[in-house]
């Protein structure tokens, strides 16, 4: 418990050192709070277009869609606040030798090397993402269940580990191809993937989303929760999902480490 | 050796070209393994338009197209999407920030030209590694095969290069924007924004709504992608299709070059004021 507290600790301090560090860019803000809603709209036009072909996709209504699109967005802004500036920057820190730094420090090098930057501003696409979310939930119609509340959350949550998850299995690999240097492409690619529900996908891609890179669990799960398709024993896999790909990426991440030599050693 | 007075211009020039050509090919083998990752990107946007418009045309064909329909379309825009990349905006961003831009203006070359050889270099191999795995997938999947026409495919070719050509003076135009404003690339993501349907990358043009691929017809988006595409699945069959194909091509070649030399005369003079 005092180790956690510590680190909660250090994480206040990172964390404001950052937010005055980005006050000084605001024009950031206005642009990048401009770029996302350019790729919502984009992004909803293509679901649009689909449905102009189709009622609709894999059993999910237009604003059902919209309502995982919402979601999507939210997620991505948890990558580009925190993941992205964070863990992201693991292969040019093993690359460089900088990792040395962060070994040498009395807090843990996961939590240091995960949670070290917030890039402030991007938390509007959550915000904005939950928004959308929450107007196209309100499009369908339906009634929200405090039940169904309660499973959206920890489902979100669970999303948000998954992603946590992918991010570290994927930087982890740089400790073995230290000359790999866009890692984060590769999330960005099938990342992609979770625009839409996992249903709207023939069954090859639909087990390579749910079973072999778990995108599945990020976006179709939650707005399960939000649209009606959610039952108990799914959302307690889902939970199950969430730990053990927690769980997993730890394990790789203590292995990886073991192979840290410094640069040029 | 001859003394460099006695020879042509044009030698020098190609042999110019050759070193950068060479040099860019050299660097990309070291960073194999990023590429084979960039690869992977590329294609799984076609990918995903391809699985969700596989079931969409589970009970028939969506507007004329059928579920193989949509399979050797999406093969044809990872292959084209490949080939007429453009990433330049984002060096020429980096360039004219980190102060790189200065020794490339004292060569004897525009930096354009080294900007050429890095695309020539990059994409005809990796390009290659897509038409193989297209062949490849061929084989074993009958619907993603196209009949073999060689007098089609020689035009398909030449689509290819004039849309490789225009995407790249496009993109290369837009980022020496940067001589003038820090946002030139988000210019750049715009455009790339308004390509997935404008271009064809989310869908074949038809399937659009006829007021938007009515607008996409008077820019350059159809030409880049869209065209060199239906030629390969051969939805372009008619000659007058051909033709008016290949004068928006022309067309729009001639704008963007035009454009990238306005651009490049005026940034670069603008450029000089403010470093000077």
């Amino acid at each position: 418990m005092k180790r956690f507290t510590r680190a909660m600790i250090v994480l206040r301090a990172f964390w404001q050192l950052n937010w005055l560090e980005e006050l000084q860019y605001r024009g950031n803000f206005v642009a990048s709070l401009l770029g996302t809603i350019f790729w919502l709209v984009m992004a909803m036009l293509t679901v649009a277009l689909y449905f102009r072909h189709t009622p609709q996709l894999g059993g999910w209504g237009y604003w059902d869609v919209v309502v995982l699109l919402g979601i999507f967005n939210a997620l991505a802004g948890v990558v580009e606040t925190v993941l992205r500036p964070g863990i992201g920057h693991l292969p040019t820190d093993v690359r460089s030798g900088a990792l040395d730094l962060v070994l040498v420090r009395p807090v843990d090098a996961q939590f240091y090397v995960s949670f070290r930057r917030l890039d402030v501003w991007r938390l509007a696409d959550v915000v904005l993402g939950l928004a959308v979310s929450g107007y196209a939930f309100v499009q369908t119609g339906r009634a929200i269940s405090a039940w169904e509340l309660i499973a959206f959350a920890v489902t979100f949550a669970v999303a948000i580990a998954v992603v946590y998850a992918i991010w570290v299995t994927l930087m982890s690999f740089a400790f073995w191809f230290v000359a790999v240097e866009n890692m984060a492409a590769l999330f960005d690619a099938v990342f992609e993937a979770a625009r839409y529900p996992v249903s709207a996908y023939p069954g090859a891609l639909r087990f390579l989303f749910v079973y072999l890179i778990p995108i599945a669990w990020t976006t179709t799960i939650p707005a399960s929760a939000l649209t009606g398709r959610l039952n108990p024993a799914l959302a307690t896999w889902a939970a199950a999902v969430g730990i053990a790909a927690l769980g997993a990426s730890r394990l790789l991440w203590r292995v990886a480490l073991k192979r840290y030599t410094s640069a040029g050693g | 050796m001859s003394p460099a007075s006695s020879r042509t211009p044009f030698a020098t020039f190609r042999d110019q070209y050759a070193e950068l050509m060479r040099s860019a090919f050299l660097v990309d083998l070291q960073y194999r393994a990023s590429i084979a990752i960039w690869l992977i990107w590329g294609v799984t946007e076609p990918i995903i338009s391809l699985g969700i418009w596989w079931s969409i045309a589970a009970g028939g064909a969506v507007d004329g197209y059928t579920r193989e329909g949509f399979a050797r379309y999406f093969f044809g825009v990872a292959l084209v999407n490949q080939a007429t990349l453009s990433w330049d905006a984002w060096n020429i961003d980096r360039w004219i920030r980190e102060g790189e831009m200065n020794h490339r203006l004292t060569r004897p070359i525009a930096p354009i030209h080294e900007a050429i050889a890095d695309n020539v270099a990059y994409k005809t191999p990796t390009a290659t590694i897509i038409l193989t795995m297209w062949i490849i997938a061929s084989l074993f999947w009958p619907a993603v095969r196209i009949p073999f026409e060689p007098g089609r495919w020689s035009l398909a070719i030449i689509a290819i290069v004039l849309a490789a050509a225009i995407r790249f003076l496009n993109g290369y135009a837009t980022g020496l924007l940067a001589f003038w404003t820090t946002r030139a690339t988000a210019l750049v993501e715009l455009q790339f924004g308004l390509s997935l349907f404008l271009s064809g990358r989310i869908a074949p043009l038809s399937l659009l709504p006829p007021r938007v691929a009515h607008v996409a017809e008077y820019l350059w988006f159809p030409y880049v992608l869209s065209f060199p595409v239906e030629i390969l699945t051969g939805a372009v069959t008619t000659s007058e299709q051909y033709l008016r194909g290949f004068a928006g091509q022309a067309i729009w070649l001639a704008i963007w070059l035009a454009l990238y030399l306005v651009v490049w005369t005026r940034g670069r003079r603008h450029y000089g004021a403010v470093g000077g």
